[in-house]
């Protein structure tokens, strides 16, 4: 067993209790149908193709959403201004996670991100690109997004973002 | 203005990882004959109305409320079930007052319970279940399967709050070892409370770092158990509390304010929270509550809190969050010992939700924690004299609170 994932309980004061009569049980869940509106969704999806973000700005509280949101919470209106964003971004807030790779059974630390795009109000969760150490992640990290080749119109056209040094040229 | 509400009691079951001596109803009797053995006036018969609750799905059974009617003692009464994720405890409570101060034709004694017995389902199947219809859009924007499922995986309840902690600990400059302080603090409050799951009288902060990360910062020694458990509160009027009890404790100010959840936000949107330790609901909630209370300094007039931290971030966060000490001084009135039993402000003498968390339950027993302390009746009572005492719940994606503030004296009367 990996030490990583290895069990070390504490001791604590344990009390016996007697067994009441248990039945076994199992409750398959059936399917269900969730309804969304995702037509706000589909200006950006289609920008996503030439490798741009758009994102929707409220027209009340001049707050800018990526992704796109239907609806203000402060001002109960439909944000309907539509305004380019950047593609770099800072790292809002961070945790590793420790997962196991499934094809080499070796537990793995993964920075697990929220990203807040330069221009945006809000940030959405994302990864950090493969390669770099865990230990150098920080809040306010400057990052850009690494697109994917082909890009098909969806979020993971972004496969991960890239860490870039705080003078580069692109967050000037 | 309402009528003005008391606590006359309250009382809990004995809280582990697996209570297999009893069923659900059963475990909700345990704590109701607690509560009542605690006002020997009072039978079952004088409670008027009777308010539960508890976490839907975690259990595998809906609408339990069915099936413990009796053992609540509950037939042929008002009943009334709220439930609201990890408030619903305080959620519970502020509905068990509400239906006091509302002043109802024939409602005057109200007993509120809330519980949860984990072992007997799947925690993570219910939070998942709360979780599915937010996050099963992202898949039709075109996130597979598999890296929702490691999104997933960093988004749970401790995923969330790992988020919090990093933020926490950049902006207070803290280190692991200040989380670990807060977690024997808590362990070893539990140690002295009868009802309480990790009891820990030994423990140290080496050994609370010597265990493996979970998700970094947190380590598996910090978090919370998963508990069974049940907690019931009696609600009463002023006139008829002073009958009941020598020390009523009357509630004077209550609130529930949600915020925008963090992280995954709605539809897979994104949060406008980017700092999920900023907790601008747990602010707004201390706002409410204290002036109707009529607290100006609650720095000065609060004896005594009870915060609900699953997590130690987040006792320090909450504290600071609802005004107890200033911004990110919280690790040090830990080291100093202000903290403490018999520090200035003693809190979580109970061993707080870090040793016992049974989920539905959990945000109830910190108002009827405080309350015993206000009344010298608690478990592990603080040496000094209680006046003041806040009971906080916490739950959802980081956002709802619900406070309560509790006072030996009644709600002063402007005139």
């Amino acid at each position: 067993m990996s030490k990583l994932t290895q069990r070390k309980s504490l001791d604590y004061i344990k009390k016996d209790y007697v067994r009441t009569r248990t039945m076994p049980g199992s409750w398959y869940l059936s399917s269900y149908k969730f309804r969304f509106n995702i037509t706000h969704h589909q200006p950006m999806l289609e920008k996503l193709k030439e490798k741009k973000l758009i994102a929707n700005q409220c027209s009340g509280c001049n707050r800018v959403f990526f992704p796109p949101r239907l609806v203000c919470g402060q001002c109960l209106v439909k944000p309907d201004r539509w305004v380019d964003i950047r593609d770099t971004a800072r790292v809002a807030t961070y945790a590793i996670a420790y997962l196991k790779n499934p094809d080499t059974g070796q537990v793995e630390e993964k920075p697990m991100i929220l990203v807040q795009h330069d221009g945006a109000d809000t940030c959405s969760i994302a990864e950090l690109a493969p390669g770099i150490n865990v230990k150098d992640t920080y809040i306010g990290m400057p990052i850009k997004a690494h697109w994917k080749e082909n890009a098909t119109g969806g979020l993971m056209d972004i496969e991960y973002y890239d860490p870039i040094p705080d003078d580069a040229k692109d967050i000037e | 203005m309402g009528r003005q509400v008391a606590i006359v009691s309250a009382g809990f079951c004995e809280h582990s990882s697996k209570r297999s001596d009893v069923n659900m109803p059963e475990l909700v009797n345990e704590a109701i004959r607690d509560c009542l053995k605690k006002v020997p006036s009072l039978g079952i018969s004088d409670i008027d109305a009777f308010v539960t609750g508890n976490m839907p799905a975690f259990e595998g059974a809906n609408m339990p409320e069915l099936w413990s009617t009796d053992w609540m003692g509950a037939r042929n009464k008002p009943l009334l079930r709220v439930t609201t994720g990890g408030t619903t405890g305080g959620t519970v409570a502020i509905a068990g007052y509400y239906n006091v101060t509302a002043g109802l034709p024939g409602i005057d004694t109200v007993l509120a319970i809330a519980y949860e017995q984990q072992s007997q389902g799947d925690t993570s199947v219910g939070l998942a279940s709360t979780a599915y219809g937010e996050i099963s859009i992202l898949n039709t924007l075109g996130i597979d399967y598999d890296s929702l499922s490691r999104i997933l995986s960093a988004g749970a309840a401790i995923g969330v709050a790992a988020y919090q902690a990093t933020n926490y600990m950049s902006k207070a400059r803290i280190t692991e070892e200040d989380l670990a302080r807060v977690v024997v603090h808590n362990r070893r409050m539990a140690a002295k409370n009868w009802w309480a799951h990790l009891r820990m009288p030994d423990l140290t902060i080496e050994e609370v770092l010597d265990t493996p990360y979970v998700q970094y910062p947190l380590r598996y020694g910090m978090l919370c158990p998963a508990s069974d458990g049940a907690c019931a509160m009696l609600f009463t009027t002023e006139e008829k509390a002073k009958d009941m009890c020598d020390i009523p404790v009357y509630v004077n100010g209550v609130a529930s304010v949600a915020n925008e959840s963090a992280v995954l936000g709605y539809d897979g949107s994104g949060s406008a929270q980017t700092d999920p330790s900023a907790q601008i609901g747990a602010m707004r909630s201390s706002e409410l509550a204290y002036s109707q209370a009529g607290i100006s300094f609650p720095r000065k007039e609060i004896d005594y809190a009870e915060v609900y931290s699953p997590f130690p971030n987040q006792e320090l966060m909450w504290l600071e969050k609802l005004g107890l000490f200033e911004e990110t001084t919280a690790p040090q009135m830990y080291e100093n010992g202000t903290t403490a039993l018999d520090g200035d402000l003693p809190v979580n003498c109970s061993g707080g939700v870090n040793s016992t968390n049974a989920i539905g339950a959990s945000a109830m027993e910190r108002p009827a924690v405080a309350a015993l302390q206000i009344m010298g009746k608690a478990d592990n009572q603080v040496p000094k004299t209680v006046h003041t005492s806040i009971g906080h719940g916490w739950g959802g994606s980081l956002n709802l609170c619900t406070l309560m503030v509790m006072s030996d004296e009644p709600k002063r009367k402007w005139r």
